[in-house]
């Protein structure tokens, strides 16, 4: 992994946007951010926050709504994306470890692989922690790691110095040709050490967090307590949308003029009253208690854990922001710990 | 990659058999060697293009040219519109999916315990004891609301012919059995002991068959439970198949009792209402 300096992130970025479609978290101007496509031509500032946006970067490889096939009245058409060259950046460890999480669960996804393989990813580590981000104590940041990234910027501790930035792949490697970019100093890991101590030092020892983990895995809380959590959950599927692992779909069927049809599917979620229904009308997981349960099994369950060798929570927090009952992580954490 | 774009499957015919439910034959255009290698207790996915797709299990596997049968019942808005289908209309077929039943047809007796439409997952093992030049000694109890809601009556009166065959009703007519096949599992034990369970039916049913069985002395792992999931994509994706830790559609339909039991996250027996649906 070889590292650079770079005078301006600007450069970088203005450098890859010329090769491919870019796409950076700009603010909206009423105190949201969302992904926005950035020309190579763009004069912004590269002035990322340490805030998460809402969205992370599922919908650009798991689509929201995705067309399946297609059938004309006699045949079938498979339909796969069209796709162009993209590239992610400025994410943050968080949200490129849930990547990773989704490249291992998506890996035989055509749809999802078609626009992964199309995609350089540019991580960015944070120097503080986002505002109830709790990924030093599951593994997944604050520093972003190797595997998890084609290029990574490492922010300078003070306004004005040089950033760093590392090739992490071959890929990433290959799209700095034509940058003349310096060596770094060879002080660059003990700054990332630094960074790391200080976001691991804002976000705290999270007891309840590893407490709440350790609770679910021995099957030491009961059922009232999950119902008690239930009642609070409004099936809204906030937090299975802005989850960045979250993958659960659901199939769209249409018909179309002449005979045609097609099929779409769809972002669903596990916490939808209806999301095991039969036909006959058994409900495998009938209770709100029960989705809330399986949702949080599915994030920290040991058989996940050892399937995908991490979490399927990387720690971003964003249910907890999102969540209009207040049983976002920390809030189900708590309550599981100290029922 | 998995492709989950349908292939074309013909309607053949249908015919009624059972109140609400329907015998499907179906041909796959230009079937497969994986089709052709589908095993008794699999499943497949039937799309009726513009209205949506469903799993069934096959009742009778897809021969060389790549025909099979398969039971329907009407539940809803898609087997509806399947039940309106004439024949020759072009339907979507993807599969087979899943693991299907052990096959272990030797001197052991074993049991099959059904419950209404439950039978039809079942099929393919019974007709295969059936069949053997020496009938295996496989039994079977099939439960069912009443005569009308019993399902495969062309099959079950040649299996009639070579196999012991117990019906019973929830609500019986005259001469008829009357209650869940849990009463009848005495008789069977008597006749002798089976080696193995399977099992398909609402899962109160299972479960309390399954428990019965352990009762008279059967291990957990010589009972196998067919379970029943929603499934849409039939690939381990999207989620709805859950059962603890596995999806239904990959890993089952058919799962050991102890693995069941496990992936429920309980080691007990689970403590039931006594079955009385079928479905």
């Amino acid at each position: 992994m070889h590292a650079y300096s770079l005078d301006r992130p600007e450069r970088l970025r203005a450098h890859l946007a010329a090769q491919r479609r870019l796409y950076e978290v700009r603010p909206d101007c009423q105190g949201g951010q969302h992904w926005q496509t950035v020309s190579s031509q763009d004069r912004h500032a590269f002035e990322p926050s340490s805030e998460l946006p809402p969205f992370s970067a599922k919908s650009f490889f798991f689509g929201e709504r995705e067309l399946l096939f297609r059938f004309d009245g006699g045949q079938f058409y498979s339909a796969l994306p069209q796709v162009v060259p993209q590239v992610l950046f400025g994410l943050h460890a968080c949200d490129l470890q849930a990547v990773a999480y989704q490249d291992q669960f998506f890996a035989q996804d055509a749809h999802y692989q078609a626009r992964r393989q199309a995609t350089l990813l540019v991580g960015l580590d944070c120097l503080h922690s986002c505002n109830g981000g709790f990924c030093s104590v599951l593994g997944s940041g604050p520093a972003v790691q190797a595997q998890t990234a084609d290029l990574i910027l490492l922010p300078p501790a003070e306004a004005g110095a040089d950033w760093g930035l590392l090739a992490a792949s071959a890929a990433g490697q290959q799209a700095l040709h034509g940058l003349d970019l310096a060596s770094a100093h060879a002080d660059w890991p003990a700054q990332r050490q630094a960074n790391e101590a200080r976001v691991r030092a804002e976000q705290g020892s999270q007891e309840d967090i590893i407490e709440g983990i350790a609770r679910l895995n021995l099957q030491a809380i009961d059922d009232s307590t999950w119902e008690a959590l239930g009642l609070r959950c409004l099936g809204c599927s906030g937090c299975t949308s802005v989850c960045p692992t979250c993958s659960c779909f659901a199939p769209l069927d249409r018909a179309e003029g002449q005979g045609g049809a097609l099929r779409e599917r769809v972002w669903d979620s596990c916490l939808y009253q209806g999301f095991q229904q039969e036909a006959s009308g058994h409900n495998p997981s009938a209770t709100a208690g029960q989705r809330v349960q399986r949702f949080w099994t599915h994030k920290f369950g040991e058989d996940f854990r050892q399937r995908f060798d991490s979490y399927g929570c990387v720690g971003c927090g964003r249910c907890d922001r999102v969540c209009p009952g207040s049983i976002g992580v920390h809030g189900v954490m708590h309550k599981v710990v100290q029922p | 990659m998995i492709d989950s774009t349908p292939r074309r499957l013909h309607l053949l015919e249908q015919y009624e058999d059972g109140e609400d439910s329907r015998h499907f034959s179906l041909r796959i255009e230009q079937p497969a060697a994986s089709d052709l290698a589908a095993k008794a207790g699999q499943f497949f996915m039937l799309t009726l293009p513009g209205v949506g797709e469903a799993p069934f299990t096959y009742v009778s596997l897809p021969d060389a040219q790549g025909c099979f049968t398969a039971l329907v019942r009407r539940a809803g808005r898609l087997t509806q519109a399947l039940f309106d289908q004439p024949a020759g209309s072009v339907l979507g077929y993807r599969g087979p999916f899943g693991h299907g039943w052990p096959l272990f047809f030797n001197a052991q007796p074993l049991l099959v315990v059904a419950g209404g439409c439950g039978l039809a997952p079942l099929a393919g093992v019974i007709e295969q004891a059936s069949r053997q030049a020496m009938p295996a000694r496989l039994s079977v109890i099939y439960g069912a609301r009443h005569s009308g809601a019993q399902v495969l009556g062309r099959e079950r009166a040649r299996w009639q012919q070579t196999l012991p065959f117990i019906e019973t009703f929830d609500q019986a007519a005259p001469g008829q059995r009357q209650g869940t096949p849990l009463l009848h599992l005495d008789e069977v034990f008597a006749a002798g002991p089976p080696a193995a369970l399977l099992c398909c039916g609402p899962e109160p049913l299972m479960r309390a068959s399954a428990e019965a069985c352990l009762q008279r002395g059967l291990r957990a792992d010589r009972i196998w439970l067919s379970l029943e999931r929603r499934m849409h994509c039939a690939d381990g994706l999207c989620g709805h198949c859950y059962l603890g830790s596995s999806y239904v559609c990959q890993d089952g339909p058919t799962y050991r009792y102890d693995r069941y039991l496990q992936l429920l996250g309980r080691s007990s027996p689970i403590s039931q209402a006594p079955p009385a649906l079928f479905c």
